[in-house]
């Protein structure tokens, strides 16, 4: 007998090794690694700040942006190394593999602003000449006047519809306060 | 099919029927790809060009994953499925067994794709998780769709006409096998907050690839080298060897997609080692190739079907030693998070890949359908796709390498951008080139269909 001539045989082995590879080097440690507890200092998320993160996935922003920072000299600017615990209540968590924009783990101590951050939504090349980022004006009204209540953004002349005042929705104050949210907690 | 489709065989052995199935599979997986690069594209355009096309279902962070998933399901999945048929049909000596569960494989992820494309364009998605972001209903229906395909393709193998299953149904049989598993891994609920969705998403989007397309394309090409250049592989045994170090060393070492993160170090130094294990499956499976080639170069210079090919394994050596190199935490720190990882699934995906692809249709369907284009339209459709995807992968390998150079030498971020942007232009021109010969292969393949079905007088005369 040999495998050249049973398909059964030789189909079930190939299948079988494969599913006990994978069992150890990515189920069973799946598991494990989920069991990792949160940081203690990890805030709970506002509601803002949830529905932010949720146009934050929908929108991509992942494909670009890493929340991922290694323990290397190259990284240092975006804060400290990483730990599991830093990824214990996200889901999905937010690593990535690609960094077209800076990574923003610890954005929300590195760029607090709230006025900036209005701004580089509604238009990125408005605050960094060159960037590529793109451009979310459909996170904004604009008006020949604001109303009332209205968070009018002080886009500079330049880069906004002549005479209107531009106005943010609540989906861009929503990811605003999801990226001020983003702050490494301390490793105890 | 009916009875009469199933009595009247071709010249080379294939009913109407399966012939026409294997040829809508091809089309779709075509007009997917048109689909697909084009998307890719528009993403590329918007990288120097920010404020093009500025409407949410069109921005970046949507269509790349349309660009990724289509081209990764629609075209290559697809194509490779219709391939697959028409090899286990052939090499097993007998016709496809009950090919209406194929047949609803194919409408089925037909309907997949035009769902994938809609929901991903509005932002419902499980996020940036490369190739896990369609919805989970809609991946269940894949799987369904890829076990109708598996049933006919396996009953197929199990009734053949030759004792001995052939080494191209190993690996096909291999590839169904492990891409159910590993969505099935993928999907669970189970693990899917902070760490243990990382361990699961390296394992998941390496072996989507390795374990899927790299079989598939192997297996195929392990029936249609030898069949295009009229003589038997080098090595049987050697497929054998790079069939079962692939399963030993390639499930391994999804967690290089993770070196330097916080999954478990243990995970990542064993995904390194395994990535230099690698090289055994990869380089049998190309010196086999090539060794079969050798010899034959009188041929192969007068055929671009076979040129396509061996492009094509060409690309699976370069490729997956570059990723072995990739893999190194020295190398790791200058490429990784850079574009030269977008290089480096370029190479793969399209140097690989749709490079073997085009090898097989251009070399077999004609074969099956009698007629074909001219060896000047594929070759038109060789050096457009040859040019553009060279000048796509060394201009965006430069983009990373700047990138990785900028960061390292401490620069602000932005330097790193401006640094790239000039080779963004050049990627979107290859880009360009690579979705016009896109073009030019519909056309090309719209050549090769299958005539309408002869009269029945003359089928008597060809049975007879």
């Amino acid at each position: 007998m040999s495998l050249h001539t049973q398909h059964n045989q030789l189909i079930g082995i190939a299948a079988l090794l494969f599913l006990i590879l994978s069992l150890v080097i990515a189920v069973l440690p799946a598991f494990e690694a989920e069991r990792t507890p949160p940081l203690s200092g990890i805030e709970q998320l506002s509601d803002e700040a949830k529905r932010g993160r949720v146009l934050y996935l929908e929108e991509g922003c992942g494909y670009c942006h890493t929340q991922f920072v290694r323990d290397l000299p190259v990284d240092k600017p975006y804060g400290r190394g990483s730990v599991p615990g830093d990824y214990a209540l996200e889901v999905p968590p937010l690593l990535g593999t690609q960094r077209t924009g800076p990574d923003l783990a610890n954005v929300g101590v590195r760029q607090p602003s709230e006025i900036w951050n209005l701004i580089h939504l509604y238009n990125p090349r408005a605050v960094v000449g060159t960037s590529v980022m793109p451009s979310y004006p459909w996170f904004f009204d604009t008006k020949a006047a604001a109303d009332e209540g209205d968070i009018v953004v002080p886009v500079p002349e330049a880069f906004k519809p002549d005479g209107q005042a531009v106005i943010a929705k609540q989906e861009a104050m929503d990811i605003v306060r999801y990226l001020q949210s983003l702050k490494q907690a301390e490793v105890e | 099919m009916s009875q009469s489709d199933q009595a009247h065989s071709t010249r080379a052995g294939l009913e109407v029927g399966t012939k026409r199935l294997v040829f809508a599979y091809i089309v779709s997986a075509t007009a997917w790809l048109v689909v697909g690069t084009a998307y890719g594209l528009i993403a590329a355009i918007k990288l120097y060009w920010p404020e093009a096309m500025e409407y949410s279902v069109l921005s970046f962070g949507r269509t790349r994953p349309i660009h990724t998933n289509v081209v990764l399901l629609g075209w290559s999945s697809m194509a490779l499925m219709g391939v697959a048929l028409y090899v286990i049909s052939r090499s097993s000596k007998t016709s496809l067994y009950r090919p209406g569960f194929a047949r609803a494989g194919l409408i089925l992820w037909n309907i997949c794709m035009v769902l994938t494309v809609i929901t991903l364009s509005v932002g419902l998605t499980r996020g940036p998780q490369e190739y896990r972001e369609i919805l989970t209903p809609i991946m269940v229906l894949y799987a369904i769709g890829l076990l109708c395909n598996f049933y006919t393709a396996y009953q197929t193998i199990a009734r053949r006409k030759v004792p001995e299953v052939y080494v191209s149904n190993w690996y096909i049989m291999g590839a169904f096998c492990w891409l159910a598993t590993i969505v099935v891994i993928g999907y669970l609920p189970f693990y899917q907050n902070g760490m243990g969705n990382i361990v699961i998403q390296g394992y998941f989007m390496h072996n989507a690839v390795g374990m899927w397309f790299t079989p598939m394309v192997l297996g195929i090409t392990y029936y249609a080298l030898p069949r295009m250049l009229g003589k038997p592989i080098y090595s049987y045994a050697l497929g054998v060897l790079a069939f079962w170090t692939a399963i030993l060393f390639y499930t391994l070492i999804g967690a290089h997609h993770f070196i330097f993160s916080p999954v478990a170090w243990w995970i990542q130094t064993t995904a390194i080692l395994f990535s230099v294990g690698m090289m055994v499956p990869v380089w049998a499976g190309f010196g086999n190739f090539f060794l079969t080639a050798r010899g034959s170069w009188s041929r192969v210079r007068r055929d671009y079907a076979i040129i396509f090919l061996l492009v094509g394994v060409w690309g699976y050596a370069l490729s997956s030693t570059q990723g072995t190199i990739e893999a190194f935490r020295s190398a790791n720190i200058y490429w990784h998070f850079t574009n030269f990882t977008v290089g480096h699934s370029h190479l793969a995906m399209y140097g690989f890949v749709a490079f073997c692809i085009w090898g097989f249709v251009y070399g077999l369907i004609p074969k099956i359908t009698g007629r074909g284009p001219s060896q000047a339209a594929i070759g038109f459709h060789f050096w457009l796709a040859f040019l553009g995807g060279s000048l796509y992968v060394v201009s965006i390998s430069i983009a990373g390498i700047l990138q990785g150079t900028s960061w390292v030498a401490g620069e602000s971020f932005i330097a790193s951008v401006d640094a790239a942007a000039p080779m963004w232009l050049w990627r979107s021109i290859g880009g360009f080139m690579m979705v016009f010969s896109h073009i030019v292969f519909l056309v090309n393949l719209w050549a090769m269909r299958p005539l309408p079905v002869p009269p029945a007088s003359e089928m008597v005369e060809a049975t007879a």
